[in-house]
Order: structure tokens, then C-alpha cells, then sequence
């Protein structure tokens, strides 16, 4: 390793501590996410906002789980936790195997426009979702899917597509097309080189997939509040009710507890595959 | 079995067409090579062949049956890619045995099939490994294991040699070759390395822009090139092209500021073509350092002042000028270092395997 000079050493130290300081504010308001729904509601009105909790008071955490009241119901966020499973899990793996299959068609098996398709499905990336609303809502309703579980995996795998069918052709196309001639050429067909060749390659780029539909999917509250009947809110919908529904004194405690239990999903998926995250974006960006 | 007969056969890109008609006759049996510079055809001439390129019109026939619509799969065939193409999340004994796999072969037979092939190919010790985990050789012979797995009616090779270092390359040329004495298998094998399609082919089709220049052993194609294109290709150091006067049926070279009349073999064609200058093609192991033992009214004695000299172990090669083209001549190394102490050397000239080319078209004048 080569040593530094002075000046590149003191430059160094700046950035860190830059760095270091960007950090502690990101961080900021989590830690006081965390410390607030340890403590109890007189602890927060008499203490600082910054103090450690006293001692650790779960109760914030078990009433924001399981007696809440969202709205008119006392239920907690645990309905809504399951109704956001529900939609996500069935959303992330639709899309997530659309876009690969996609890929694979639009990176190797090109035919006559495909890259006029792939450029309009490009296109869906950029769609804001206020202006297909109504549209949308209509779609649902001539489907019988409104107010649904169903119509809500629906708009969210029609949305993710754009993205996820992105993210797999783009990793796709550095894959040599040899390699699809030789398994032609050993007799597989269409779906035994994608089973065989494509998809064992393909771990990077499905934890990126995964991950980055998993976050949209479950951090989405315009699709949930719009497309969801009283029974199948997901969990962001249920945490603005949370919230906005005062009984007596405002519980931020409750509030705080609740806002992490919606957050700690996409938290865990993210540290259980981030290091892939990244690996799975870059990859195909560097010759290997 | 394994004869292809390819009739006709065109492809176009959009505007170009890369194939313009194509006519080859390839036996059973037979090692093919298709040599040519790149963008020739060659290679969508072998993917044409493999079923991966469809054709634009013509026909491609496998032991007399009409596969020209049908798919790879159906095709019986087996190709070595350039960059191997091995799938590079399986074993190398996956990667053999993936084709059998596909085709439903029962697992017993795919396991001692696997254990021949890898005994063939010295790569028993590899077989549990990844391809990434292997040198470029080794690649080489697992690409060519998971070919011969198969038993295909025809393998394809393309480029396969063209990624490895220079002394491996000669190594598994003869390695080839060898396997093909063995199997007895058709083989069509690209390559744009003149010595490979010399050193290896049965027969040799050199193509050029989209057509086959000549199709023929390669001693015919060597010493009887159908044009100047073909004599131009093959053979290393190349064929000396000297644009020459034509006097009577003879031809006219001017070295040094002298002048020297040259007969040719088929000097009576000159006679009667009415040309004012010819291509005199003669290669430079024509053109040596006085032997004393060959003699005749072919052999004629010229002067050459020496550019430059190149030696390359077994033999010389000396550069100078005639009639204002650089020519090359092959002398014996001893030759070699006295004609550079002279500055000039009196080269002895056989023209009896000269060819004649016409100026403007680089037709051969005298086939």
C-alpha cells in the first residue's frame, strides 16, 4: 500500500467526518423512533427527546401490534401486517418471474421490434401513478377485482414489470449468445436453457429484483388506500389511521413503535440480501 | 453417416447479402475447411449449417434429407464455439453430458459416455470442476468433449483454436486431427488461419465476400489457385505478384536497372491473349539461392538487391525489389546471411509452378 502525504491524509479525515456527520442525521430521527416507543407516555412529555429510555416498556410495542385502534377498529397493525403479506409476497414473485422471462426474450431470443417492446416497457417506469388512478380503478372494478387482495397484486405486478423486465434484460444481455446456441444445439429448448443455463446464473439479479419490488410493494400507500376496501388495507394505510386516530392524548410512543413495525420488513430483506443488492446492480457494468 | 450437400444457398442482413449462392458438396467423412478473411461469410455459413441462422434461399442437405427448416435439435449436429460456450454454472461433466441430458439418453449410458469421452480428452481429473476454474486449454477440450458426447452426425468447429496461445494452438491442431482419423466423423471447420486450413483440411473452400473462390485438396488450392485472391490467401510468406511486360511468350523483369526476359509454362497463351502486362504469381520458395542440381529452360538466374532480411529459423526470407514491387525470396539460412553481407544476391527463378493472372480482373490466365 502506498503511504499518503499530509494533505491527503487531513483530506481524508474531512471526508470521514463528513460522512460520519451525514450519517448521525440519517440515523437521528431511527434512534429516536426507537428510544420514543420504549418509553412510557409520561416519560415523553416530561423528558428530553434525545434521553435514553428509563426502563424498557413494551407495552407502546403490544398495543401498536395488537389493540390500536385504526379508524373504527381496535385491532392493532397485525391485520394489516398479514393483508400487506399477502399482497407483497404474491406480487414480488409474480413480477419477479415476468421480468426474467422477459429478459431472457428481449437480451436473447431479439425478433422483429423487440426493442421498440422493450423501450415501451421502459416507458412504464416513468408513468406517476396519480395520472393511471381512475383508469385503473375502472380496470378493477369491470374485473370484479376492487377492494381486493387480488386487484391490488395485480396493479403492483403490472407496475413492477417495467422495472423488474429492466433489471433482468440488462443483466441478461451480457450473457454471450453462444452460450444459448450451444444448449440449442444440444437439443434444450426455450425453457429448459432458461431452467438450466439463464436461471443459475441468474442470483444477483433476483435478490436485486426481490428487494427492490419488495420495498415498492410494501412502502406503497397510494395503490393501498385507493384500490383497498376495509378489510384488505395493507399496513402503510393502517399506520396513517393509526396515527391520525386520537383517543384522549396523542400516543406517541404507539406511534413510534407502530411506525417501526411497518418499517422492519423491508429493513430485514435488505440486511439479510443487501450485500447482493449491490453486487447484483453492478454486475454487467464491469467486463468480467 | 454424415455427407452435407449445400445448394444455392444465399442469406441476407436487411440490404447485404452475406451469402451469395453457395454450392458445396461435403462427403461423408470429410474434414472441410472454410478459410477466408473475416466478414467473408464464413461463419453464417456454419451457422447456416447448424440450423441457428435461417437462410434466405437455397437448400442444406444432411445425408440426402432436406433439413434447411429444420431446428438445431433436429439436426444431429455438434459445434465448438470460438469462445467455447461452456455453461459456466455447471461441472465439466455436467457441461458433456447437458446434450444427452436433453435428449432423454439414459443415465447408465450418459455415465460411461462421459467417462469415454473425458478418457479421450485426458480430462478425467477435471470433471468435477467448474469452467471457470480451468486454463484455456483445458476449456478447449471440454468444449470438444461436450461435441463428441453427443455422436453427431457432423461436428462444426468454429475458430476453436483462435483463443489459445501459439503453441498450444499447433498442439491441439495436431490433437484435431488425430480425432478425426479416430472418429472418422464429418467435420466443418472455420478458422481465417491459412496454416490450420492447410495443415488440417481434407478439402479447403476459401471464400471471399459471400462466395466460394475455390473449393478443392489443399495441394490444388496451393499450387493451382483459381485466382489472385486465393493465391494471395493461402500460403506464408505469400505469393510474389509482379506485374510484368509482356514480350512474345515471354515475360519482362527489371532488377536493378537491368532488364531480364523470364519463360513461363504456358508461354503460348501469352502469344495469343494481345495482353501488354500480366500478373506473374510465383511463390518464394521459387525463388532461392543458386541450386545447382535444378536445371531447365524454366530456371533462369536474376540479380535482386536485398531491402531487407528476415530470418526464420529453417529458412530466410530475403525482400527486394522487381519492376517496383516488393518480392520476397526463400533462401537456406546460410544463403541468408551471405546475401545480407553482399547488399545483392543472384537468385535462381523456377518458373515452372508460376501462375499467370490477368491485371485487371485477377483471373488466372494460364488454368
Amino acid at each position: 500500500m502506498k503511504s499518503l502525504s499530509t494533505s491527503q491524509r487531513h483530506y481524508k479525515a474531512l471526508f470521514i467526518t463528513i460522512l460520519v456527520l451525514f450519517a448521525l442525521v440519517y440515523l437521528a430521527p431511527l434512534y429516536v423512533m426507537l428510544t420514543t416507543s420504549f418509553k412510557g407516555i409520561e416519560e415523553i412529555r416530561s423528558g428530553n427527546i434525545l434521553a435514553l429510555p428509563e426502563t424498557l416498556n413494551v407495552s407502546a410495542w403490544t398495543k401498536a401490534w395488537s389493540s390500536a385502534c385504526t379508524g373504527g377498529d381496535c385491532y392493532g397493525l397485525a391485520p394489516y401486517f398479514w393483508n400487506s403479506i399477502r399482497i407483497v409476497l404474491p406480487a414480488v414473485f409474480i413480477s419477479t418471474v415476468i421480468g426474467a422471462l422477459n429478459g431472457y426474450v428481449l437480451s436473447q431470443w431479439r425478433f422483429k421490434g423487440s426493442n421498440f417492446l422493450f423501450g415501451a416497457l421502459l416507458f412504464g417506469c416513468f408513468i406517476p401513478f396519480q395520472v393511471i388512478l381512475l383508469p385503473m380503478a375502472m380496470l378493477l372494478a369491470w374485473l370484479g377485482l376492487a377492494n381486493t387482495v387480488p386487484g391490488l397484486v395485480l396493479v403492483h405486478v403490472i407496475y413492477g414489470v417495467a422495472f423488474t423486465t429492466l433489471f433482468f434484460r440488462n443483466y441478461y444481455v451480457g450473457i454471450p449468445t453462444e452460450l444459448v446456441r450451444a444448449a440449442r444445439l444440444d437439443g434444450a429448448g426455450f425453457f429448459a436453457i432458461f431452467r438450466h443455463v439463464f436461471l443459475p446464473l441468474s442470483t444477483p439479479i433476483i435478490v436485486v429484483s426481490v428487494i427492490w419490488q419488495f420495498t415498492q410493494i410494501w412502502n406503497d400507500f397510494l395503490f393501498g388506500v385507493v384500490y383497498s376496501g376495509p378489510g384488505t388495507q395493507p399496513i402503510t394505510v393502517a399506520l396513517n389511521n393509526l396515527v391520525n386516530t386520537t383517543m384522549g392524548g396523542k400516543e406517541y410512543n404507539v406511534d413510534m413503535a407502530a411506525a417501526v413495525i411497518a418499517a422492519l420488513p423491508t429493513l430485514v430483506v435488505y440486511l439479510v440480501a443487501g450485500k447482493y443488492f449491490v453486487r447484483g446492480l453492478t454486475a454487467g457494468a464491469v467486463k468480467g | 453417416m454424415g455427407s452435407i450437400q449445400i445448394q444455392q444457398l444465399t442469406k441476407s442482413f436487411g440490404d447485404t447479402q452475406v451469402l451469395k449462392g453457395i454450392d458445396l458438396d461435403i462427403k461423408d467423412g470429410e474434414f472441410l475447411i472454410l478459410v477466408g478473411p473475416s466478414g467473408c461469410g464464413k461463419s453464417t455459413l456454419m451457422n447456416s449449417i447448424a440450423g441457428l441462422e435461417d437462410v434466405s434461399s437455397g437448400d442444406i442437405l444432411i445425408d440426402g434429407v432436406n433439413v434447411t427448416d429444420l431446428s438445431p435439435k433436429e439436426r444431429d449436429i455438434a459445434m465448438v464455439f470460438q469462445s467455447y460456450a461452456l455453461y459456466p454454472t455447471m461441472s465439466v461433466s455436467r457441461n458433456i453430458s447437458f446434450g444427452l441430458e436433453m435428449r432423454k439418453v439414459p443415465k447408465a449410458e450418459i455415465e460411461k459416455t462421459v467417462a469415454d469421452v473425458s478418457q479421450l480428452l485426458q480430462i478425467e481429473h477435471l470433471l468435477d470442476r467448474k469452467p471457470s476454474a480451468l486454463s484455456g486449454g483445458q476449456r478447449q477440450r471440454v468444449a470438444m468433449g461436450r461435441a463428441l458426447a453427443r455422436n453427431p452426425r457432423v461436428f462444426l468447429f468454429d475458430e476453436p483454436l483462435s483463443n489459445l496461445d501459439a503453441k498450444l494452438r499447433v498442439e491441439m491442431r495436431t490433437e484435431i486431427k488425430k480425432l478425426h482419423k479416430r472418429l472418422g466423423t464429418t467435420i466443418v471447420y472455420v478458422t481465417h488461419d491459412q496454416v490450420e486450413a492447410m495443415t488440417l483440411a481434407d478439402r479447403i473452400a476459401v471464400m471471399k465476400d459471400g462466395q466460394v473462390q475455390q473449393f478443392g485438396t489443399p495441394y490444388e488450392i496451393y499450387n493451382n489457385p483459381a485466382n489472385r485472391f486465393v493465391a494471395d490467401f493461402m500460403g506464408s510468406p505469400p505469393m510474389n505478384f509482379i506485374e510484368c511486360v509482356v514480350l512474345d511468350d515471354k515475360l519482362v523483369i527489371e532488377s536493378q536497372g537491368e532488364k531480364f526476359e523470364l519463360q513461363v509454362a504456358h508461354g503460348e497463351i501469352l502469344r495469343h491473349a494481345g495482353l501488354e502486362t500480366v500478373i506473374l504469381g510465383i511463390r518464394p520458395e521459387m525463388m532461392t539461392e543458386p541450386k545447382p542440381h535444378v536445371m531447365g529452360a524454366l530456371v533462369h538466374s536474376l540479380p535482386m538487391q536485398i531491402d531487407v532480411i528476415e530470418p526464420m529459423g529453417p529458412d530466410t526470407i530475403a525482400f527486394g525489389q522487381w519492376n517496383g514491387v516488393e518480392v520476397q525470396a526463400r533462401l537456406s539460412p546460410e544463403a541468408g546471411v551471405d546475401a545480407q553481407t553482399k547488399g545483392s544476391i543472384s537468385l535462381q527463378v523456377d518458373t515452372s509452378k508460376a501462375v499467370l493472372f490477368d491485371a485487371f480482373s485477377g483471373a488466372r490466365l494460364d488454368a
